[in-house]
This record gives structure tokens, sequence and C-alpha cells, in this order.
């Protein structure tokens, strides 16, 4: 590794990104699914962008999937740069109740790292809860990163709940977005992997601004100027883990400049 | 590359004037798109907005922008605005981004390798850009990661993003800023951006790049768990404490997770440090104390004459006010210095590679790079002797050992101890 100046990267947090993909029956109609695949592959490009021009995030992604029970399509907290989609098939009922305990497992400490970026958790389903949302809903409130999570929610088709969409976003001045078709749904995939992962890692503030923006802005990372401060930092660690070595780059000198040696010759040298 | 709003070969109209035709889109952004377009042979850039950032504000600030011309060239500044015969919206034109200026992303994430002397070089054009940005009663509002360009092996920089410069007038609108880079008292809602809060921005760039870190992380920030807005709004604005506040050891850098401010902090001259110390103490709350750009033009200028080189090439920087032995970062050997020239309060170290400049020999000249007065040479059949070639137009007149000879132009002076040299506006020594 050659490197004219010492040190390493720029020390980043990690950045958990999760899908939450509901994957009942209904999602089997109109194709709707196969638009869901397509989208989410469309926005990853996208995402990494975002992703690789930011210095202070390690964005990380997963996924999980809900229909009769749940369970993570995408386990590992996988670096943007490396995430792939496999296709989703839709069958079964509804339990998001069962995927939000176990995205709250996923986000106690540990397995969560104790410093991060919030989470960004991005909901997305065309029905209602078949199973006990609330204590689902209650259990990722319970861990402080669930609290901290910015939760993002994408209503497809028009029989979605809005209700309960609303509920899990936890924010009055965020609403769930609309997509009754495929090129809805891939705008608002495109934006929820882009600008709110940028807004959950580096805002850029704008004053309140005259005109609305499309899709609309989520008011958890803040964006404008009179954004509210969100609860107060949590609690120092209190035994942080280390984090390992970074490695150390070997200096290779591709041109040795000679320091040039002081003149002690014969005085007729002097000038030529 | 995904298709944008305007296809290829759609022809866009320049002002009231002449058209010219979209070839590709080259990205995208929070306010639009930016193509690149042909007119005639020429190729240019041109950004085009989103329906719902096509303001009638945002045009007006264009227009002023393109009345008032940028104030230098190292601005991609928009040149004239431009529309499409069936859309709404407008765009404006501006100069390419030649793809030799690398972003500061690029060297935050050590993707580029340049040189501490292409580093001051950098942070010298930077200041001397947002000085004559400034002195033209403008300010830029976001200078941050993103905007700023630079060619990693010579230090040339390019400014982008122009459309959100106003004038400085106080007003809240437009672009707050990027966090982390927002003065504390913008933070705060207490100011609007201005000429004080991008010079608060400007020594947070400037910090990120000669340290790879941030001036305000250290202990307080590895010990928040969750950095959301609310810890933010602490760490970057009412408890902001710099690093190395000589009076407040709070927030020293944590090894853990600030290593690099650590390793680079000892390895600049007293000078360097002494400013950010003053950026980021006194300049934390009160913003008439910030570093100006004309410091900082200052002290980059000396640092690029403090460079040494170590065993291995590696560029160090020795201090002539530090009587211990320059220390190689690279290897941890004693570097043999070279002999320095010493012009009124200037040192400069006379390593092989080493050019004088106007503004070395004369103090009231501007900074050019372009022409150098001076430079080190070897002689020509024995090359254990180096000496100090006369690139100017005018004779030296050189003192050895009490002897007065003439240095024509294009001669050489051996760099002999003791020796003097009246270059004109001003006298130099030889000292080792």
């Amino acid at each position: 590794m050659l490197m004219k100046t010492p040190g390493g990267a720029l020390s980043t947090r990690p950045l958990h990104f999760i899908w939450m993909v509901d994957t009942s029956g209904s999602m089997s109609y109109d194709g709707k699914i196969q638009a869901l695949n397509n989208a989410i592959r469309e926005a990853i490009p996208h995402m990494q962008q975002v992703a690789e021009d930011n210095p202070n995030a390690q964005v990380l992604v997963r996924s999980i999937t809900f229909s009769s029970g749940a369970m993570w399509n995408i386990p590992k907290p996988t670096p943007v740069a490396d995430f792939q989609w496999e296709d989703v098939k839709a069958e079964g009922t509804t339990d998001l109740a069962n995927a939000l305990f176990m995205v709250a497992d996923q986000l106690r400490m540990p397995p969560m790292n104790e410093r991060a970026l919030p989470p960004v958790l991005v909901l997305l389903s065309d029905g209602q809860p078949t199973d006990e949302f609330d204590a689902g809903l209650k259990a990722l409130m319970s861990e402080p990163w669930g609290q901290k999570a910015v939760r993002v929610a994408i209503a497809m088709g028009a029989d979605a709940d809005h209700e309960t969409l609303q509920k899990f976003i936890g924010n009055p001045q965020m609403r769930p977005l609309q997509a009754n078709n495929p090129e809805a749904l891939v705008r608002h995939i495109k934006w929820a992997s882009t600008a709110v992962l940028k807004a959950a890692s580096t805002p850029v503030q704008q004053a309140a601004a005259p005109a609305a923006t499309a899709p609309p802005a989520p008011s958890g990372p803040p964006m404008a100027s009179s954004a509210p401060a969100s609860a107060p930092p949590m609690a120092a660690p209190t035994a942080a883990p280390a984090p390992a070595p970074a490695p150390q780059p070997v200096y290779i000198a591709p041109v040795v400049i000679p320091t040039p040696p002081v003149y002690t010759g014969p005085a007729n040298d002097d000038v030529w | 590359m995904p298709a944008g709003t305007l296809g290829r070969g759609q022809s866009v109209r320049i002002g009231a004037g002449g058209l010219c035709r979209v070839d590709e889109l080259l990205g995208t952004g929070g306010q639009g798109e930016v193509y690149r377009v042909t007119m005639g042979k020429e190729s240019f850039a041109l950004k085009w907005y989103y329906p719902e950032s096509a303001t009638l504000q945002q045009h007006h600030a264009l227009e002023l922008l393109i009345r008032k011309g940028p104030p230098d060239d190292r601005f991609l500044w928009p040149m004239a605005l431009c529309t499409v015969p069936g859309h709404a919206g407008y765009g404006y034109l501006m100069r390419l981004r030649e793809h030799r200026f690398k972003c500061i992303v690029d060297l935050m994430k050590r993707r580029i390798d340049p040189s501490f002397r292409a580093l001051a070089t950098a942070g010298f054009e930077l200041a001397d850009s947002y000085l004559k940005l400034h002195a033209a009663g403008l300010c830029y509002r976001d200078i941050s990661f993103g905007n700023v360009f630079f060619d990693p092996s010579s230090g040339e920089v390019l400014i982008c993003d122009n459309d959100n410069v106003s004038v400085d007038d106080g007003t809240l609108k437009g672009v707050q800023g990027t966090i982390g880079f927002m003065a504390p008292e913008i933070m705060s809602d207490a100011a609007a951006p201005s000429t004080q809060t991008d010079l608060w921005s400007l020594a947070v760039l400037l910090f990120y790049m000669f340290m790879i870190s941030h001036p305000l992380e250290g202990r307080l920030e590895s010990s928040i768990g969750c950095l959301d807005y609310g810890a933010k709004v602490g760490l970057y604005g009412r408890e902001a404490v710099f690093t190395f506040d000589p009076d407040n050891e709070s927030n020293r850098p944590d090894p853990d997770f600030h290593q690099n401010a650590i390793t680079f902090w000892p390895l600049y001259p007293r000078l360097l440090r002494d400013r950010f110390v003053q950026a980021f103490t006194k300049g934390i709350d009160k913003p008439y104390a910030r570093v100006r750009e004309s410091e900082w033009k200052s002290a980059m200028i000396r640092l690029r004459d403090m460079i040494v080189y170590g065993p291995t090439g590696a560029e160090n920087f020795y201090d002539s006010e530090n009587s211990g032995p320059a220390i190689d970062w690279a290897t941890g050997d004693t570097i043999q210095l070279p002999p320095r020239l010493h012009i009124g309060k200037t040192v400069i170290m006379l390593n092989s590679d080493t050019k004088l400049f106007p503004h070395h020999l004369d103090p009231s000249r501007l900074y050019d790079f372009s022409r150098p007065i001076a430079e080190v040479t070897q002689h020509p059949t024995n090359p254990g002797l180096w000496g100090l070639r006369n690139l100017s137009g005018d004779d030296w007149t050189v003192t050895v050992a009490g002897n007065t000879k003439t240095v024509e132009p294009t001669r050489s002076v051996s760099l002999a101890p003791g020796t003097q040299i009246a270059f004109g506006a001003s006298t130099g020594e030889i000292q080792i």
C-alpha cells in the first residue's frame, strides 16, 4: 500500500438499514411482489452511491420478510457494496408483529453495537397485520435502538392499513408513502434508501422551505431548520468493545528525494 | 446511467441565445440532475433542477450570480440560465469538472494519496478562493465534503455547487449547511449562514483534510451511543469542545476511535496547530475570533516551506523554532536536515526540489506559483555540489566569506553556510 502520509481512513459508525417486507398472499396479486423485487433491486445502486459518497457511515443492510411467521431472508448485516436482492415470494398471512419481535431482538445490545448511527427501518406492506401488532411494536420500542430508529413505511396498494403504518412510524409529521403503481414504488423505495439513508448519517439542513418536496421528507432525521431535537444521546457505554486495530499502511517511497548536502568545497566552486 | 428528465439529443436554450444538446446524465443530487451538454465542439455541464427546486427564489439567486460572475476560476460558477422548450423548469450552464479533480470524500476514505505539499497547496487555494468570494459580499453557506474537489497531485482546487451562494445579508433562507460543518451558532438556531459561519466551516474542512478526523470528535463523541440529531446538536453546537483545547482536556481524541487525530497532530508545526486551536477554542462562541482566510493562506505557505524529506522520501515538517532533531514519521529515523534559507522571518528548507517564488523575496508580491524565481539545483558535473539557481531576470549579489560576486540569471550559487544573497527586494542567508 502506497501512502504519502500516515494514518487511516476516517473513523465511521455503523448504520443498520433493515428492509421489513410483507410477503403475505395478497402481495401475489397484480404483480405486486414482482414490482417490489424489481424496485428494491433498482434502488441498490443508488443506495450504494449514497454510501460511497458518505465517509461517516458504514452502511449495513439486511432484510426480514413476514407472512405466516417471519424470517430473515438476508440475516447478516451486509456491507451495502456487497448487498444483493434475491426474489421473495408471496403466500400466507401478514404476521407483522412476528417481524417486529425479531427486529427488536436484533436491535438489542448486543448484538447491536453501543455506538452507531440511528438505524433505518423501512416497512413495506399491502394489508392489515394478522397477529398482535401492538405487542410487536411495544417490543421494538422497548429497545433503545428501536426508539432511535428512523422508521419509514410504504403502503403498497389501496388496501394497506395506514393506521398501522402510522403507528409504526410513530411521528405525526411523517406519513406512510402511498405506492399505487410500480413507478411510485420504485420512487419511494429509492427515496427511502437514499435520501433517508443520507439524512440519518450526514444531513444537509435547509431553512424551512416554501415548496414541498416530493416524496415527503421524514422529520425523524431533521431536514428542516425548525426540526425539534430528538431525545438526548444514549448513556455512555460502560464497556465499549475495543475495535480491531486498523491495518497500518506501509510507506514505500516512490522516489527518494536526496537532501542537498551542505557545500564545503573549494571557494572557487561557489558560483557556476 | 439511468435516464434523467432530459433525453439524449435534447436541445437546450442558453439564456436568450444559442442552443446546446444533451449528451448524457452525469449524476443526480438533492436538487436536480447534472448533464454533459455540447455546444459546437465544446462540452459544458448543465444542472437541471427538479420541479420542486426550480423556485422563483432560486431563479433570482442564479440571475444575481451570473451577473456578478465568479470570484476566480476555481469556482464552477453558473454561466447562463437554460430552458427547454416544452419544459416548465430551468437549469444553468457551467464548466465541466475535469477527472483529475477528486472529492474530499476520496481523501477521507484514503482512496487518493496526496502529499503534505499538495494538501498545503489545496488549503492555500481554498482559503484564497473563499477570501475572494467573501470580498465580493457573498457567502457560500455550505462548505463541506461534497462540494470541494482537488487534484491530489498538485493541490489545485475546484469549488462546485455554487448555486447556494448568496449575498451575506443574514437572512434565513435556503441551505443552512451540513451538520458537522455548520457553525455552533447555526446548530443552536442563533444565527443564519454568513461569512463568519463560512470561516468556521472552512476551518472544519481544513482540519478534516490535514487530520482525517473532526475537530470536535473526541471522547465526548465516542461516549455517545446513538449519534442522532439531538446528540449532534450538543456535540457540534452548545457543548462543542475542541479535541486539542489546551485548557480543556475533556474531549481529547479517543485512541479507539480517533487514532488519526492522535497520529497527525504532533506531525504538524506549531504554526498550524495554533491556528486550529484559535479556530476551535475562541472561535467556538466568538465568530469574530475565527481564523481569517488570509491567516490560513499565510500558514499554508509557511507549511510548504517547512517540508523536509526522511530517508525513504516521506515528507515531514521541520520547525526551525523547534530545537530538537526532526524524526521521520515513516521510519522513526532522525532526518538529515538540508540547508535552509532565512529571509527576514521566513525560513525555507532547501530540499533538492525546492523552488522560490516572488512572495518569498518580496512579501508585497502576490502568491504566484507559475513562475519560480529560484530553484535548488545540482552541479552538472559534480553531483555532490548543490546550489540555488537564479531563475529571475535580475542579477543577485552574493557574499561568501567576505567576497562579493554576481550571480546572473540562469547561474547558481552553492549552498554554503553563511552565504548572503541580495535578491534585490530582500537579502537572504543560507544557514544550517
